[in-house]
């Protein structure tokens, strides 16, 4: 009894994706919805997940590990991505290049989401999907604004 | 703003060289499967059930049914259904198996009395046809070529007989398809090393939109040349005419012969069933081909012609290299092959031909050799 109706919440995989921000309005049977739809990928540091300028066709999260979103060729990092942090989101809303190169920068565990797959949720899960959306635009909100706070201080 | 990046990839057409591969490798499998037919033939069953029944599972699933209970609900009401029908229909097949053999022969002979009633009104119009004795040879030959309809009916049987164990697996593998379909595109996705793994998920999604709007599109175009068959031969006073239109329309699955053997088959109908009206035959005939027309230039391009976005002289020719290498089981697979095949094709001519793509999964077998080694090397 204690198996069928037991919390697999307490799973490593479940765990990792519940200390996921983006996740976090989630409950537990979406959260397995969401698992279902997950790849996962390992990647050693200096492996690049992802070249500036590529078609985007997923969005990635950090499940383990980091990652460094840096300009391509020039080594300069724009941002350091750490256990669950997400970065390629913008592949959800077009099929948009890559603005920035992602490299791993330590051994890594990747949750990969499809765009395909994100769309296809916003029919069958829609209400999983908005959530997710409602997390990523709050975010991209935030991004936004500490953009313009740098950006406003360097005119000062 | 995006900025270029450093290196340029160039996803484009593809080549002659991929197009030869992708029709070669087309006829390669064409012959292989023709070998495992009594594979192919259930899965290819599978996945026509598999995309009729994808729709309702999906509004199950909007509903708040997880994938798995969504798939099981609609396989059951699928077989549910389908013995409701099977039982349902159980007096008249009893009725007409019993007199199998003399309706067959009913019909050949309905058929061979138009046959020479259609010469007989020949030669008397044309006299070096009359000289030729032309209906009597034919009938001569048709009655000592053709044999028995026993002869015939016996291995059709028994085919049928050996194809049922075969066959069954059909709906035991739509139920998987429905059910575990995304873990498989998961299993096949893991194989892929890091580098190409984003086209391969973009490959994998696009094997499955030409599938589901191939099989879709095959579907829709059932339905619609019953509904006009079954309208147009009701109209003309036919029995059974709703099922005379459906056999039509799942025989023009074949394509070309399909559409011959349902021809055939409503004017057989049309010469035992009204012996005096030698008109209905020939209205049957006018019939099919409107209906003909209508899928070539209507309802095809509206339903099958969107999905596979081929040229229509690689389709015909490709029918007939397909009907050539692998024969009425070839005419079938051809084109949802060549599709699935092209899909693959154009996107591992991609990968392949793309350097950027090839240096980065060097790159990443470079670290895996090195992090494996790590504790080999001297001094570390």
């Amino acid at each position: 009894m204690v198996k069928i109706f037991g919390d697999s919440m307490t799973s490593p995989r479940m765990q990792q994706l519940a200390a996921v921000p983006l996740f976090a309005q989630l409950s537990r049977r979406e959260l397995r919805i969401v698992d279902g739809l997950l790849h996962l990928r390992n990647y050693l540091p200096e492996e690049i997940i992802f070249d500036e300028g590529e078609e985007g066709q997923a969005f990635y999260i950090v499940l383990d590990g980091e990652v460094i979103i840096r300009r391509q060729g020039q080594g300069g990092v724009i941002a350091q991505m750490g256990t669950g942090a997400h970065f390629g989101d913008l592949a959800l809303l077009d099929a948009s290049p890559r603005s920035a190169q992602a490299v791993a920068s330590k051994t890594s565990t990747l949750g990969v989401f499809f765009r395909e797959d994100f769309l296809a949720m916003m029919d069958t899960h829609s209400r999983i999907a908005s959530r997710i959306a409602l997390q990523l635009a709050r975010q991209m909100g935030q991004r936004l604004r500490d953009q313009r706070g740098v950006e406003s201080l360097q005119h000062l | 703003m995006s900025r270029e990046a450093d290196y340029d990839v160039k996803p484009g057409s593809s080549g002659p060289v991929v197009w030869a591969a992708i029709i070669g490798f087309t006829c390669v499998l064409l012959f292989f499967f023709q070998k495992i037919l009594w594979l192919v033939v259930p899965v290819l069953l599978a996945l026509i059930l598999y995309y009729l029944l994808f729709p309702p599972m999906q509004w199950i699933i909007y509903r708040g049914a997880s994938r798995a209970m969504a798939a099981t609900w609609i396989t059951l009401f699928f077989l549910g259904a389908s013995m409701a029908v099977g039982f349902a229909m159980v007096p008249w097949i009893t009725n007409h198996l019993a007199d199998g053999h003399g309706v067959v022969t009913r019909y050949m002979q309905g058929g061979l009395q138009l046959l020479d009633r259609s010469l007989r009104g020949l030669e008397s119009s044309w006299e070096m046809l009359s000289e030729a004795r032309l209906a009597e040879t034919v009938s001569a030959r048709l009655t000592h070529g053709a044999g028995s309809v026993t002869e015939y009916l016996e291995p059709a049987l028994m085919g049928v007989m050996a194809w049922t164990p075969s066959l069954l697996l059909a709906p035991f593998l739509t139920f998987f398809f429905l059910r575990d379909g995304g873990r498989f595109k998961r299993f096949l996705s893991n194989a892929v090393p890091n580098a190409f793994f984003e086209r391969s998920l973009f490959l994998i999604h696009g094997v499955d939109q030409t599938l589901r709007a191939y099989f879709q599109g095959l579907i829709k175009l059932t339905v619609l040349d019953t509904l006009t068959l079954a309208a147009g031969l009701w109209l003309m006073n036919f029995p059974g005419a709703f099922l005379l239109g459906l056999i039509c329309a799942v025989l023009a699955w074949i394509p070309y012969i399909g559409s011959i053997l349902g021809g055939l088959l409503v004017v057989l109908v049309a010469a035992t069933d009204f012996p005096g009206d030698v008109t209905m035959a020939y209205s049957a005939v006018a019939l099919f081909v409107l209906v003909r027309l209508l899928d070539d230039f209507i309802y095809m391009p509206l339903t099958i012609g969107k999905s596979l976005h081929m040229h229509p002289l690689i389709t015909v020719l490709m029918i007939f290299v397909g009907g050539a290498v692998a024969g009425v089981s070839g005419l079938m697979l051809v084109l949802p092959l060549l599709g699935v095949v092209m899909v693959v094709g154009e996107t591992v001519g991609q990968i392949v031909t793309d350097d950027r793509l090839r240096a980065r999964h060097r790159h990443a077998r470079a670290l895996h050799r090195a992090a494996v080694a790590k504790d080999l090397l001297p001094g570390s």
